[in-house]
């Protein structure tokens, strides 16, 4: 309430211990670390094809990782994001295949199949949100619920099968022909994580996605309707979701039933090794997009060091544990 | 008589079979500081939702600048230039001084960005500041985290933040709750500066030295009805927890 000298100290105090606390700059020391740690051990880790392929497992996480980040700032959890790959890319895929079977020409049928798979999103978003907002159903299992229908119809519609038979151009569209880099579609999202970036952190969309997850009764009093910011959050979650299970579809040219299995838990991992808060109201999307660089990169890389793939789990885990310690260690400190 | 500011008059509210408020008339000029007092249960958290727009009355009627009124939500309420500060629920802690101060009423960069969104933080930071100084609020820098602030300063901001926004009534729910003596203190200076500049201050206190010290007329409630309203120069403590408790009657 007042000004005095011992705020001015505080404050500079504050601020040495949160540049030293700094989750994102610690993840970029990781992130960096661990690139030159493979590309040491295995010259040929450091090459662009390497780098390519890093990015095309990055692009569907970090897609559902930003759906699950403003989620879980708004005080919520989106447990449904995998099933919602698997399945949009199912539908779509199979949207696909009728449409190419009927002569329809390969553009069109693309489009048609990103329209499917866009509408499969929006529809787990709105269940998600009628039952949380609604019904009042918590959203681990309002999620949980969509989850567990969204992989069991993957299968009943698929009979566990991967669904081909769609236009044969779709996997040239997921080729890195950018400096060899970046595929078409995967500098569409890269643009998309920078306005969705710019959203979180600049727009209101944002700020009222911080404030309904830091005191949703501080919200509502500020005149903020609470459930329909969110329902744009659970319905962009999913949404997210159902561009990576048919970004999949371009990668892989079918929708796979399994597509997507265990994925929420990777986005998770993501964004809490990235420093949000599961309490809500916290966290940073250049944390989250640093967590899900080092899951991308972790997986590649040890393939190159011939460490059994199964490791990356195992390897995911400890950031996570240490991610959550240290966040843990600097609440302490400030209190 | 001049119109009242605001004004309920023969307010009921029932939840079920129980009547928490029976029959309430109260009104506030301009420039008055109310003070609203009575035991816990008496109906004066259920007063204040009515005020604020909270809760709909099940009878009666709310007048603001003698104009009929009823509000479907707080939002309705705040707009029309009726401010409330409820009790410990005021602020968003990850959320800086200027995010608080500016909530739900957001300020955005000129242009096309702003269409989209885009927030003027630097302006608002700024204005923030200027808004809280104006009120008689100096903190330290309006882009730190409220987490980050002491609970007396936290709780200034909440009164900053409400005062002013407010354009005519502040309704401000135990506002010296929680606070040492000499915040507590700058909370009634608040108060006064508000009463200065022309506002209804509704002020709900269960300290009654804070009320007795700001306040220009005291309305008592017990059990869902008002039992006192009088000048606060008629009270002192003893006459007041008298009314309060029911050892006094003062009708």
């Amino acid at each position: 309430m007042v000004h005095n000298s011992g705020d001015h100290v505080n404050s500079i105090k504050a601020r040495a211990k949160s540049a030293l606390g700094n989750q994102q700059v610690l993840l970029l020391i990781v992130l960096t670390v661990m690139i030159l740690g493979f590309s040491l051990k295995s010259p040929d880790f450091f090459a662009r094809p390497v780098f390519a392929n890093i990015l095309s497992d990055w692009y569907p996480l970090i897609l559902i990782a930003i759906g699950e980040t403003f989620v879980i700032i708004s005080g919520g959890i989106d447990l449904s994001v995998g099933a919602t790959v698997g399945f949009s890319g199912v539908v779509s895929a199979i949207a696909m295949e009728h449409l190419t079977t009927a002569h329809y020409g390969p553009d069109v049928t693309l489009f048609i199949g990103f329209l499917v798979a866009v509408g499969i999103g929006l529809i787990v978003g709105i269940l998600n949100t009628l039952m949380i907002t609604k019904a009042g159903v918590v959203p681990f299992i309002a999620t949980l619920v969509t989850l567990g229908a969204g992989e069991g119809l993957s299968v009943v519609f698929t009979g566990g099968a991967p669904i081909g038979g769609g236009p044969s151009n779709a996997i040239n569209l997921s080729v890195a022909n950018i400096f060899g880099l970046f595929s078409r579609p995967g500098l569409l999202i890269i643009l998309l994580v920078i306005v969705l970036g710019l959203y979180l952190h600049k727009a209101r969309f944002g700020r009222y996605t911080f404030a309904i997850g830091s005191n949703p009764f501080a919200a509502r009093a500020a005149g903020i309707n609470v459930n329909r910011h969110l329902a744009k959050v659970y319905i962009l979650s999913a949404v997210l979701s159902s561009f990576a299970g048919y970004y999949f579809y371009l990668r892989l040219s079918v929708g796979a039933p399994t597509t997507g299995n265990g994925a929420e838990l990777q986005a998770i991992a993501a964004v809490v090794i990235g420093g949000v808060a599961l309490s809500g109201g916290q966290g940073n999307f250049l944390g989250t997009v640093l967590g899900a660089s080092i899951i991308s990169v972790v997986a590649s890389g040890l393939l190159f060091i011939n460490v059994p793939a199964n490791w990356k789990q195992v390897v995911v885990a400890a950031l996570i544990f240490v991610a959550v310690f240290l966040q843990e260690l600097r609440t302490r400190v400030r209190k | 008589m001049t119109t009242p500011l605001y004004e309920v008059r023969n307010v009921s509210k029932h939840y079920g079979s129980v009547v928490a408020l029976d029959d309430v008339s109260l009104s506030i000029a301009p420039g008055e500081v109310l003070g609203l007092v009575g035991d816990n249960g008496a109906g004066k958290s259920t007063l204040v939702k009515i005020l604020s727009g909270a809760h709909s009355p099940t009878h009666g009627q709310i007048f603001l600048e003698g104009e009929e009124r009823s509000w479907n939500s707080p939002h309705e309420a705040l707009e029309a230039g009726v401010e409330t500060l409820y009790q410990d629920s005021g602020l968003a802690p990850h959320l800086s001084v200027s995010a608080n101060v500016f909530l739900g009423r957001e300020e955005y960069v000129p242009g096309i960005l702003g269409k989209l969104g885009f927030l003027a933080q630097k302006k608002m930071d700024l204005d923030a500041h200027a808004n809280l100084e104006r009120v008689g609020i100096a903190v330290p820098q309006s882009s730190r985290s409220i987490s980050q602030l002491s609970g007396g300063q936290r709780q200034a901001v909440a009164i900053g933040r409400a005062v002013s926004w407010a354009s005519k009534v502040i309704i401000l729910d135990e506002p010296t709750n929680h606070l040492g003596a000499r915040q507590a203190g700058e909370v009634l200076a608040i108060i006064r500066r508000a009463k200065a500049q022309g506002l209804g201050v509704i002020f709900i206190s269960h300290t009654l030295p804070h009320v007795l010290e700001v306040t220009d007329r005291i309305v008592v409630l017990r059990l869902g009805k008002i039992v006192a309203n009088a000048p606060t120069s008629e009270f002192d403590a003893e006459k007041l927890l008298g009314t309060i408790t029911g050892l006094i009657d003062s009708k």
